[in-house]
């Protein structure tokens, strides 16, 4: 067992989904150094809702895309749980993807050639435990839309069907980049309210990036970023369900 | 240099990999046309000169015996030149440490240089001199192969009397390019030569003081050849004349047309087909190009760029694969024909050889490559043209995917969400699917119809040498002979079986068209010859009427049923009106088939034997041959088997090069089709697959979206391929037929398996090699670029 850092329990009895020790990402191309994290130190409690707030630019995608196993970190640890994922070689990192991580990011990533329901196939048939994809599409809203293609779908649509892809495995964590990024308040709401129901129905530890300050008031925490660190961590005793949200 | 060229050169080095690839395609066309044309005008312009130079007749004619009298009246007859008279006779020569027979064809020379027609050239030494009976020159070929050289002695058996021959020269002649002993496919240096005696010694020799067997003829300029021919066979008739014939059936002159013939053929078909699927290639590659660059169009359009400088861009990037292409194909094409031409002076003999290739040939080759090239550029650039500059710089319309016949196919098969992906992009692209089939499928084509060739030289030597040919030695006379000749021969111990053939010279007319050939027959219960039919059936003789090969009923224009004028040349000259029994699929030659009583009866001369047909005791072969060697009434010896090696070493030797060239052609077009087919569908799915990485899929699994599409679009090539590889070859080996031979259409089933082999590894690397990138595949990447 690894010893957790003090002062970042914060009363969860369910212990940690990740727990970062100086994680550090740099760029490099060709002469010049980007240091995209300088040494960033987190502990993400199970079952929280998390927001990542921060300036553009500031290592927020960098570090989602490093605990979601699509990336490295230059050096530092992190742990799922008891595992070391910097530890981990590229196989048992996709293993790893397939089994606990579902991803929604800003621009969809549907596959144009399938329909919906097939969009959520691609992870119920690889996934251990997944829900069946008409249950996954009937928790999104668009039980109805099941034979509809990407290209027949509004953007939001396609981004609930995103979030029913990511959700239909039953993933321990849900990474959110930006996933209201091109949508309207309302439209972003309902997908807001999709992923709160994931981390409330599933028990899912969710992070969310975003850029629009009002979505944090319905996380249980929020980290704010600045220049590739935590600069400072908030914790919300009372978190607003999405609706409420000011956008 | 423009922005736009530099954003040219930027590219072609990009896309550097499908760029070659296209350029390797299209390469292999100008190569294969380079290398034909090269060839073809090498051997034309070397034959040429050298007829021109050594003056090669135009008219050719053969009789038993005529005064030399004779040529001052067919140098009389109208439209002719010049006439010239000689003495050809057929010999055995006797190499005291050597069994085999070996064979010599003797022609005089004037040993006063007077010799104007079918000159020789003197290598090495000089001419046989007046008064000096044994001196004789020799054929270059037959010297080297039998390490002859001048002052060496060799003994030959003329006319049934031993004579000595003393070697003073070492030469060649235009009428002997390809020096073939009578019967033969294929030059044999060691066993067949051609010498040159003085006129007098090989008068004296022969028995024909003041007389000739062989007339030779030039034309006047707009004489009509027909005509000729005419007159000298009415003059040579008395003389035993076996009709006169011009350059056409000339066997050196028609050997050579018919490989001229060939090649040809290979620059008809060869170079379209590699042409086609650069088309293609192209106007795939910079379909796609342009897809992706759309936005990057309208701005540039926005700036103010005229449209028809942005498509003169993309024109010029197709021009640029053209102008590799031509710069590889030509080098390839130059060398490959320098080892082409090489192997063609191994059985074809000139004093000399222009190997040049022309600029024309070049030109002609880059005419070739650039239009294909742009020809392929113009969808893609009318695109880039007619691009709305507002339209072109919002994104583009994602693909829309939309139920079709992928979609049932799928969901009845129970696709996995993998497979409907697969299925439904190839029907979403369904022109570009349907190029990388049909340019597999040409790979393959053209792999199986180069491989047939081995199999139907295959079918060759079983149906000619093994089947239709029973004998294990073929022994002519010096006169027809009867009877006791043929019971003499079968009490030599160690004979099996001894059976006459006869062939007598006849002219078969139809209509207005006439061949020249030999009534062939064999008596009643004949085993040693047999004929054998396109489909591997022994054909009889017919009872009654005549039975033609197929090659020379279509040169008659004759069917079954209808009737041909027969008129001997040989024995007493009698002229017949015949029915055309049966016509049969032969490959060698024209022949004319009859029974032994109805040849009896044209030649109304007791029906000799002409040559007698052995069987004999391999164990007994080298008592036999040497036995044969000290009788008088023997003119040549042919060992069957010898003529077997031959021509399986001529198959060794060149159709497995000339294979090894179109395998790797037809490999390239494999390869170029596949490779880009690859490149695009990745550089389309970069995304999507980055995508199912993200979701948790492995590499490999990832990697057989992209491969399962390609894989699935070969497999389809597969039959396709078979179907147009068996229409190609048919088409080829049509092609390739003369009045010297046709090839056999037997394809194995190891040529398809083959053919299907090579494809299939050819593809599969290049796959594997574009797959590589899937390894590569930066997922964080990908997917913060848009789509
Ligand atoms: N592949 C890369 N090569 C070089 N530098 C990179 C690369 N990816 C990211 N960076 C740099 O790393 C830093 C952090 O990038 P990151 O994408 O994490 O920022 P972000 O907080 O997500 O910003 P945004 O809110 O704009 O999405 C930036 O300075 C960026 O330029
Ligand atoms: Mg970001």
């Amino acid at each position: 067992m690894t010893e957790r850092p003090a002062g970042q329990e914060s009363g969860q009895s369910r212990g940690l989904a990740f727990r970062g020790e100086e994680l550090r990402k740099i760029y490099r191309t060709g002469e010049t150094e980007v240091h995209a994290l300088r040494g960033v130190d987190l502990a993400i409690p199970a079952g929280e809702m998390l927001v990542l707030l921060g300036p553009s630019g500031s290592g927020k995608s960098t570090l989602l895309n490093i605990i979601g196993g699509l990336d490295r970190a230059t050096s530092g640890r992190l742990f799922y749980g008891d595992t070391d994922l910097t530890a981990l070689d590229d196989k048992a990192l996709t293993r790893f993807r397939r089994a606990e991580v579902g991803f929604i990011f800003q621009f969809y990533n549907l596959i144009p050639s399938l329909t919906a329901e097939e969009n959520v196939r691609l992870v119920t048939n690889i996934a251990d435990n997944p829900m069946d994809p008409a249950e996954a599409l009937a928790l999104v809203g668009l039980a109805e839309r099941r034979d509809h293609y990407p290209a027949q779908l509004s953007g939001g649509e396609q981004q609930r069907v995103a979030v029913a892809r990511a959700v239909a495995k039953q993933p321990g964590v849900l990474l959110c980049d930006e996933p209201t990024g091109a949508l309207d308040s309302k439209t972003g709401i309902r997908v807001l309210e999709t992923l709160a129901r994931a981390n409330r129905e599933l028990g899912a530890t969710v992070v969310i990036i975003t850029h629009n300050v009002g979505i944090a008031a319905m996380a249980d925490r929020v980290f704010h970023f600045l220049d590739g660190r935590i600069a400072r961590t908030e914790v919300n005793e009372h978190p607003i369900a999405p609706s409420e949200i000011s956008w | 240099m423009t922005a736009l060229d530099r954003k040219l050169l930027r590219d072609l080095w990009r896309m550097r990999g499908q760029v070659f690839a296209i350029a390797l395609v299209l390469a292999a066309a100008t190569a294969t046309f380079v290398l034909s044309m090269g060839v073809h005008r090498s051997l034309t312009e070397t034959r040429d000169a050298y007829y021109a130079r050594n003056a090669f007749a135009d008219v050719f004619a053969e009789m038993t015996r005529a005064p030399r009298g004779v040529v001052q009246r067919a140098a009389a007859i109208p439209g002719v030149r010049r006439a010239e008279g000689s003495i050809r006779q057929y010999a055995t020569l006797d190499f005291p440490d050597r069994v085999e027979p070996v064979r010599a064809l003797i022609n005089s020379v004037n040993e006063h240089g007077r010799t104007h027609l079918n000159r020789l050239t003197l290598r090495q030494g000089r001419l046989p001199e007046a008064g000096h009976a044994g001196e004789a020159v020799v054929d270059e070929a037959f010297a080297k192969a039998n390490g002859l050289g001048i002052g060496d002695g060799v003994d030959a058996l003329i006319y049934g009397r031993k004579q000595p021959l003393r070697i003073v020269g070492i030469g060649l002649a235009p009428d002997y390019i390809y020096a073939i002993a009578p019967g033969d496919l294929i030059p044999d240096d060691r066993r067949f030569g051609i010498f040159w005696m003085g006129e007098k010694a090989l008068e004296a020799a022969t028995d024909r003081t003041e007389a000739i067997n062989a007339l030779s003829v030039t034309l006047e300029r707009g004489a009509r050849q027909a005509d000729v021919i005419r007159k000298l066979d009415a003059l040579l008739a008395p003389y035993g004349g076996s009709g006169a014939y011009g350059r056409a059936d000339h066997l050196s002159h028609a050997f050579l047309d018919n490989e001229l013939m060939q090649l040809d053929a290979l620059t008809q078909v060869i170079p379209p087909i590699f042409l086609l699927v650069a088309i293609f290639l192209v106007y795939i590659v910079l379909g796609r190009m342009i897809r992706t660059e759309r936005t990057q169009i309208g701005l540039i359009k926005a700036f103010g760029y005229s449209g028809w400088a942005i498509g003169w861009h993309y024109m010029k990037f197709a021009l640029a694969i053209a102008v590799l292409a031509t710069v590889l194909g030509a080098v390839a094409g130059v060398w490959m024909g320098r080892g082409m031409t090489r192997l063609y002076t191994e059985y074809y003999h000139f004093p000399f050889l222009y190997y040049h290739i022309s600029p024309g040939v070049f030109a002609g080759a880059a005419a070739l490559s650039v239009g294909a090239a742009a020809l392929g550029a113009l969808g893609g650039m009318q695109e880039a043209v007619r691009l709305n500059p507002a339209v072109a710089m919002t994104p583009p319309p994602p693909p829309v995917y939309r139920g079709g016949w992928g979609e049932r196919l799928g969901r009845k098969a129970g696709f996995s969400a993998i497979g409907h992906m697969i299925v439904r992009h190839i029907a979403r692209w369904p022109g570009r699917s349907a190029i990388t089939v049909t340019g597999v499928a040409l790979s393959m084509g053209l792999l199986f119809a180069t491989m047939q060739f081995v199999d139907a030289s295959r079918t060759m030597i079983d149906s000619w040498f093994l089947r239709s040919q029973r004998q294990d030695l073929t022994i002519t006379f010096i006169e027809p002979r009867n009877e006791a000749v043929l019971h003499a021969l079968a009490q030599m111990p160690g004979v099996l079986r001894v059976e006459p053939t006869r062939a007598v010279a006849a002219k078969i007319s139809h209509g207005n068209r006439t061949e020249r050939g030999a009534i062939e027959s064999a008596p009643e219960g004949a085993v040693l010859t047999a004929r054998i039919d396109g489909d591997g059936q022994e054909i009889d003789l017919p009872p009654a009427g005549l039975m033609l090969s197929r090659q020379l009923a279509d040169k008659l224009g004759v069917k079954t049923g209808e009737r041909v004028t027969v008129e001997m040349l040989g024995g007493r000259r009698t002229r017949a009106f015949l029915p055309v029994v049966r016509i049969i699929d032969e490959f060698i030659g024209k022949r004319a088939y009859a029974a032994d009583a109805t040849l009896q009866a044209l030649a109304r001369d007791g029906a000799p034997a002409g040559a007698a047909l052995l069987r004999i005791d391999p164990a007994a072969r080298d008592r036999i041959l040497a036995k044969l060697k000290t009788m008088p009434v023997v003119l040549g010896v042919t060992e069957r088997d010898a003529a077997l090696r031959k021509f399986e070493q001529m198959i060794d030797e060149n159709i497995f090069t000339m294979l090894g060239f179109y395998v790797s052609f037809a490999s390239a077009i494999a390869v170029g089709v596949v490779y880009n087919s690859a490149r695009i569908l990745f550089s389309e799915r970069a995304h999507e697959l980055a995508t199912l990485r993200v979701l948790g899929y492995h590499r490999t699994e990832v990697g057989m979206v992209l491969l399962g599409e390609l894989a699935l679009l070969v497999v389809l090539a597969v039959p396709v391929g078979c179907v147009a590889g068996y229409w190609l070859a048919q088409m080829m080996t049509a092609m390739f037929g003369s009045d010297l031979f046709r090839l056999p259409f037997a394809p194995s089933r190891a040529s398809y398996g083959y053919s299907i082999l090579i494809v299939l590894a050819a593809a599969t690397a290049t796959a594997l090699i574009v797959g590589r990138r899937v390894l590569q595949l930066d997922m964080v990447r990908v997917l913060k670029a848009r789509e």
